[in-house]
């Protein structure tokens, strides 16, 4: 037992300083590719996305593109191990589905080219000042962000809810997605003549609590892009549908569950921008002047809760399938 | 795509690196947990103030030393209160810990400029280790180690640490001999998290980020890392080991564990189940040393512990 | 040296398990007194030795150790006048750290604890002595574990732990109760040899009569929370133990049975 200790102890020590030295890549020859998937967590938003990315791969590549799906189980120190495999593997690109999944990707490596999908604001993520960005990172990152313009979603309120004066906004203070637009939804809303409070939870567990006072306090809510509301809509809804308040949500699912309305992107379609991209970046493109994409945008609205609540649709939207 | 041994083999200097920086989480752990016999539940905090305190001082243009300074100052003051609580409130251990760690959420938030995450790239910033240089992140987490290795040594042979362990041992006959229980348990508290934090700061540079959430579950790997490194040591001694060789079986245990995860995510095991892996890794090294003492074959080798001449 | 003025003691007021345990008890120690206790069981004696020490406070009175009031003194401030070997032999050593460990500890007792190295060469030599006089084999196995070690030689080592410094007073709570009888007359000539050394005051609980009747200058019994019986000197050496059985009966009124107590 203790030889056998003694001698795997010392095969890794000989191994990774054998391993410092190389660089640990294969040379794929020019017609396979290799592509690393990180996902923070198991989600169907985060799901669709992967799935999105790698059918649109799989269309303009076929049999030459082979993927490595790995996910973090929600662990940030996880993403680190994975990217790590990811360089060591001499993946050709990286796809990091989440902010902490692109920034861990950052991190591991400054040559493979890096797509993030599912996040929302990049400069943020990866600590370059507004002053400094125009569109692109200038590093081996680019992809595709899932923010509906902002300003946009903010004026569904004055179309949908000619009535409201005080408007809530709802999300988990965990988020840095959701703290950055309910930043820029509350300017746009404040422009509009709003008055807007804040209400926030920090993990599941306070959701249906939060919910409420927000309700209490506020004539309609919006909720942001948020995976712990994508989560539990019907929390929400359970709260929130009684006390006949309205929301307007930032993404279609969260509506689907507990809001009347959403400028809502599709994550799947959100994926295949990203493949689209990734196959361009395979083809030869410079992933450093890409700029980041965004994918197209409808208005959409929940049929039943509206009905419920008493809400007219104008034109121009379309019912949550 | 085809499994390569090389690529295992290119993984190992990463693993490596975070299974040290992780055995430095498990140092500070081992503190309360093995030498006070405490189980102290604000590590999952307190690695996160780590963290978040070291990233903002660096974006703040502060040298990364000072960061980390004031990381492991940061980390003392969270031990402090769960200390406190304790002592001064008679709050059981573990409630002190949680609260402390519940406090932290939001502390850690107002740190990080209310925002959950913020990343500090190593190619802005002159940073100590990051995930970009392995080679580098094992000597700079190596050395860090080393130190903290001993120091410990250093410090349980004094008057103070002596008193600390005498507490943890033994709380009542450490009162007759005139050691004031809750201010022992307030230093070891102390100086764990202060470690924990340090390496919360180590582990903000080599991934890139702090996040609100870094720390959670870090008590269930610290513990892993513990625990496995017992059950590795006990394979090479059975007589109990000094305490330096202690101390630096808690890293061993640390790369273990990461090490189990490199082959476990080389194998492709499906992501959805590594935690589920990971809690079978951890029972088996727990019980391990259970199986074997109660096995009733023939042949050991002393009468054990507690094998006495009758005086 | 030692004075227990109406010292009284209630553990679980206003409960079901209300019980008085010290009764407004009044004792005089001079310096030098060493004091056997026995009484029945609930009788209070291992309290009114916790009383001293400071375990929990007490309810009313006062306790004054050399002229000084303690009562309101903690635990750990109050070990620095005191020594103290409990029944348990696990209770007063440190299972898990050395014996040189353990007794450089007790020599810190009552000082201010630093950074210094935690024992001296010095002290190794000198503990080693110490050692090679209770004629137990230890003073070879300084790095020894303490958990090693057999229950008499645990006393034996909380015995010198308790008296490295000499206290202001010694107890000595059934302390070879847990002890086999050719060790326990062991621990109890070492008692005797150290406090004869060093002069010291000492009380003793001991549910054995025969053990209370030999050792000490002085014998007292207790009954519910108070003391009922109290000789010293002479009478003390000529009782015997069907006496003390008497005594028993017509100062509480009961027999004191216990099969400890008279089968010794």
């Amino acid at each position: 037992m203790k030889k056998a200790f003694t001698v795997i102890l010392c095969l890794v020590m000989l191994f990774s300083a054998v391993a410092c030295g190389s660089s640990g890549k294969d040379a794929h020859s020019k017609d396979t590719f290799v592509v690393g998937i990180c996902q923070l967590v198991q989600h169907e938003a985060l799901d669709a996305a992967t799935q999105g990315f790698k059918d649109a791969l799989t269309a303009k590549l076929g049999d030459k593109v082979t993927f490595i799906e790995q996910n973090a189980s929600g662990d940030s120190a996880t993403c680190s191990t994975i990217c790590n495999q990811f360089v060591s593997e001499g993946v050709d690109l990286i796809m990091a589905n989440a902010t902490p999944a692109l920034q861990a990707a950052a991190a591991a490596t400054g040559d493979i080219p890096i797509l993030g999908t599912s996040v929302t604001d990049y400069p943020t993520a990866l600590d370059i000042s507004e002053a400094d960005w125009t569109g692109h990172t200038g590093i081996n990152i680019s992809g595709t962000s899932d923010l509906a313009p902002l300003a946009e979603q903010a004026d569904m309120f004055p179309e949908l809810l000619p009535d409201v004066h005080n408007i809530g906004i709802l999300y988990c203070s965990a988020e840095a997605n959701s703290v950055y637009q309910a930043d820029v939804v509350e300017e746009a809303l404040k422009a509009l003549g709003y008055s807007v409070k804040r209400f926030t939870f920090a993990d599941s567990n306070d959701i249906a609590s939060v919910t409420a006072s927000a309700c209490a306090e506020s004539d309609a809510l919006y909720v942001p892009t948020d995976n712990a509301v994508a989560a539990y809509p019907e929390t929400v809804r359970n709260v929130a549908v009684p006390a006949g308040i309205p929301i307007i949500c930032g993404e279609e699912n969260i509506a689907a569950g507990c809001g009347i309305a959403a400028l809502t992107i599709s994550y799947y379609d959100l994926g295949m921008a990203t493949g689209e991209m990734a196959a361009e970046i395979l083809a030869g493109a410079d992933v450093s002047t890409m700029d980041i994409r965004k994918a197209p945008v409808t208005k959409k609205y929940n049929a039943e809760i509206c009905a419920e609540l008493g809400v007219t649709v104008p034109d121009g939207y379309v019912a949550i399938g | 795509m085809a499994i390569r041994l090389s690529s295992l083999i290119s993984a190992l200097p990463g693993c490596l690196a975070q299974g040290i920086v992780w055995g430095i989480m498990a140092l500070g752990l081992f503190i309360t947990y093995r030498v006070l016999e405490f189980s102290d539940l604000t590590v999952d905090g307190s690695f996160a103030t780590g963290g978040a305190v070291t990233v903002m001082m660096i974006l703040g243009g502060k040298p990364v030393w000072l960061a980390v300074a004031a990381a492991m100052l940061a980390g003392i003051l969270c031990g402090l209160v769960t200390g406190l609580l304790h002592t001064k409130l008679g709050i059981a251990p573990i409630l002190a810990g949680i609260l402390t760690q519940i406090g932290l959420y939001s502390i850690n938030l107002h740190i990080l400029g209310n925002k959950a995450n913020q990343a500090v790239s190593v190619d802005k910033y002159r940073l100590l280790l990051s995930l970009r240089h392995p080679g580098t992140a094992i000597l700079v987490s190596g050395l860090f180690a080393a130190a903290l290795i001993g120091f410990f040594y250093w410090f349980f042979g004094t008057e103070m640490g002596s008193a600390i362990r005498a507490t943890g041992c033994n709380p009542n006959m450490s009162k007759a001999q005139g050691i004031d229980i809750n201010r022992t348990i307030v230093v070891a508290l102390a100086i764990s998290n202060g470690v924990v934090a340090l390496s919360g700061g180590l582990m903000a540079q080599y991934q890139g980020f702090a996040d609100v959430s870094m720390g959670r579950g870090a008590i269930v790997i610290g513990l892993a890392a513990i625990i496995i490194g017992e059950v590795i040591s006990r394979a090479f001694t059975r007589e109990s080991m000094n305490f330096a060789l202690r101390l630096l079986f808690v890293i061993v245990g640390g790369i273990a564990y990461y090490l189990i995860m490199g082959v476990a995510l080389w194998l492709r095991l499906p992501t959805n189940d590594l935690k589920l892996f990971t809690a079978l890794i951890v029972a088996a090294a727990l019980a391990i040393p259970n199986l074997r003492s109660r096995s009733f074959g023939p042949g050991k080798k002393n009468g054990g512990k507690g094998a006495a001449d009758h005086g | 040296m030692v004075d227990l003025k109406k010292v009284t003691k209630t553990f679980h007021p206003g409960t079901a398990n209300e019980r008085r345990a010290l009764n407004g008890i009044d004792l005089h120690l001079d310096s030098g007194d060493f004091v056997t206790i026995i009484g029945s069981n609930g009788a209070g004696k291992s309290t009114m030795l916790n009383a001293i020490a400071g375990v929990w406070p007490i309810d009313s009175g006062s306790i004054s150790l050399d002229g000084q009031e303690i009562s309101s003194l903690p635990e750990h401030r109050r070990a620095a006048l005191l020594g103290r070997v409990f029944q348990d032999p696990m209770t007063g050593t440190a299972a898990d750290m050395q014996i040189e460990e353990n007794l450089a500890l007790a020599a810190r007792r009552g000082k201010k604890r630093g950074l210094a190295w935690y024992i001296t060469a010095g002290e190794r030599e000198e503990y080693r002595q110490l050692l090679s006089s209770l004629g137990l084999g230890l003073e070879d196995r300084l790095t020894a574990k303490v958990g090693l070690l057999s229950g008499g030689q645990r006393q034996a080592l909380t015995l010198l732990m308790a008296t490295l410094q000499k206290p202001k007073l010694l107890l000595l709570d059934e302390h070879t109760a847990a002890l086999d009888p050719k060790t326990a007359q062991k621990v109890l000539e070492i008692t005797d040899q150290i406090v004869s050394e060093h002069k010291l005051t000492a009380l003793m609980v001991t549910h054995n009569m025969n053990d209370a009747i030999r050792h000490g200058n002085r014998l007292i019994m207790m009954n519910n929370g108070q003391v009922i019986f109290d000789c010293r000197g002479a009478e003390k050496d000529s009782l015997t133990v069907e006496e003390l059985m008497e005594k028993f009966a017509q100062c509480a009124g009961g027999a004191l049975a216990s099969d400890r107590a008279l089968l010794g």
